[in-house]
């Protein structure tokens, strides 16, 4: 790492490219999904796609039942702070037998904060009504609950609130590059 | 002055009697550690499991600290809920876990307990909910007053957290 040319402002670069492989719900099919990145004050996109949407998959006709997406992330970041290390919030819909999009789960990760291969397995989870009466109006017009900005998973705060049901898994594998994230003195696992 | 970088989160819990839960969590550290950024403290969803055997909370951790010195390593404490279907919450554990030393990746496993009363108050306890509750959660961080305690033990937390150390290596004190 020595000897590279510093950059102005002490700021490090990370670079992710990687796929949202496939999830796996038991009850629910014909699935899409979106993705987002939240990060904090001091991050800021240098290139790629912040948000993205997938195609309507279809489960595997087999014992896996998989819903494969197979959808492309690419996404560089630059910051002079890890704090606010950027998350992937990944919020699954699908139709119902009325044709109305219905969430399926949302669920969020840090990106990986160790440079090379990872993968993740992030588990997806909806909001739940409080009451019995919500339940039975939630019932009655159709209308489940869900998260207004699903950008809130993302923080510390405001969630002790909400009641959730965990029901799926998304797999998602990352690749993760730095650039003179050591020369300014930061340490992970890999330092050499 | 040195920095620690803790992000990461508070995954899941297993191996509790039910798995309604939540929990409240925190950050304590000495007195040479200071927060630059960050929640030292918060409480996770409610999670009722359809999915597999875990309470998922996915309850994301982000803490920046400075440090004049190693003593008063950052821990994390935690205080386990379960939320049952009346809406009432009782204590189901009290645990602690120490932030891993080493920068990297990490899955810090946290076993909890919780203290019994006598006959009685477990009598009591099965068919009302509720139970004995610690005065002071000071115990469970300090272990100077443990021993006057009787517990039972419960399942335990899972963390998964990334430490980022900077400048410690410039004081000589090697992670």
């Amino acid at each position: 790492m020595s000897g590279s040319e510093s950059t102005p402002g002490g700021v490090f670069l990370v670079s992710v490219v990687g796929q949202i492989e496939k999830a796996h719900f038991p009850n629910y099919d014909n699935m899409y999904c979106k993705y987002t990145f939240v990060y904090g004050p001091d991050w800021e996109i240098v290139t790629g796609i912040e948000e993205g949407i997938s195609q309507i998959a279809q489960k595997s006709q087999d014992e896996r039942q998989q819903v494969v997406w197979n959808f492309p992330l690419d996404v560089s970041f630059k910051s002079s702070n890890p704090y606010g290390w950027p998350q992937l919030i990944i919020s699954v819909y699908g139709l119902d037998t009325f044709g109305n999009d219905v969430v399926r789960g949302y669920g969020v990760c840090h990106l990986p904060v160790v440079n090379g291969q990872s993968s993740e397995e992030m588990i997806m989870f909806v909001p739940e009504s409080s009451s019995t009466l919500q339940k039975l109006t939630s019932w009655l017009t159709g209308k489940r609950p869900e998260y207004v900005d699903a950008r809130i998973l993302a923080r510390g705060d405001g969630r002790e609130v909400t009641r959730v049901r965990s029901q799926g898994c998304v797999w998602i594998n990352f690749n993760v590059v730095f650039k003179d994230f050591h020369h300014y003195g930061f340490e992970n696992d890999n330092n050499s | 002055m040195a920095e620690l970088f803790i992000i990461g989160q508070l995954c899941s819990a297993e191996e509790f009697p039910s798995k309604s839960l939540f929990c409240k969590w925190s950050v304590h550290a000495g007195n040479n550690w200071k927060i630059i950024s960050g929640h030292k403290e918060g409480q996770t969803q409610v999670d009722s499991p359809y999915y597999d055997s875990r309470t998922w909370w996915c309850h994301p951790i982000d803490i920046h600290f400075a440090s004049k010195g190693i003593q008063g390593w950052p821990k994390f404490h935690v205080q386990v809920y379960h939320y049952d279907s009346y809406g009432r919450s009782e204590i189901y554990g009290y645990g602690f876990c120490y932030v891993p030393t080493t920068p990297g990746t990490h899955t810090v496993d946290c076993h909890t307990w919780r203290p019994i009363g006598n006959l009685r108050d477990e009598f009591r306890r099965f068919f009302l909910g509720g139970g004995a509750q610690l005065k002071s959660p000071d115990f469970v961080y300090c272990g100077t007053d443990r021993y006057r305690l009787h517990t039972e033990s419960l399942g335990k937390v899972r963390f998964r957290l990334n430490v980022i150390a900077r400048n410690f290596r410039h004081y000589g004190v090697e992670l």
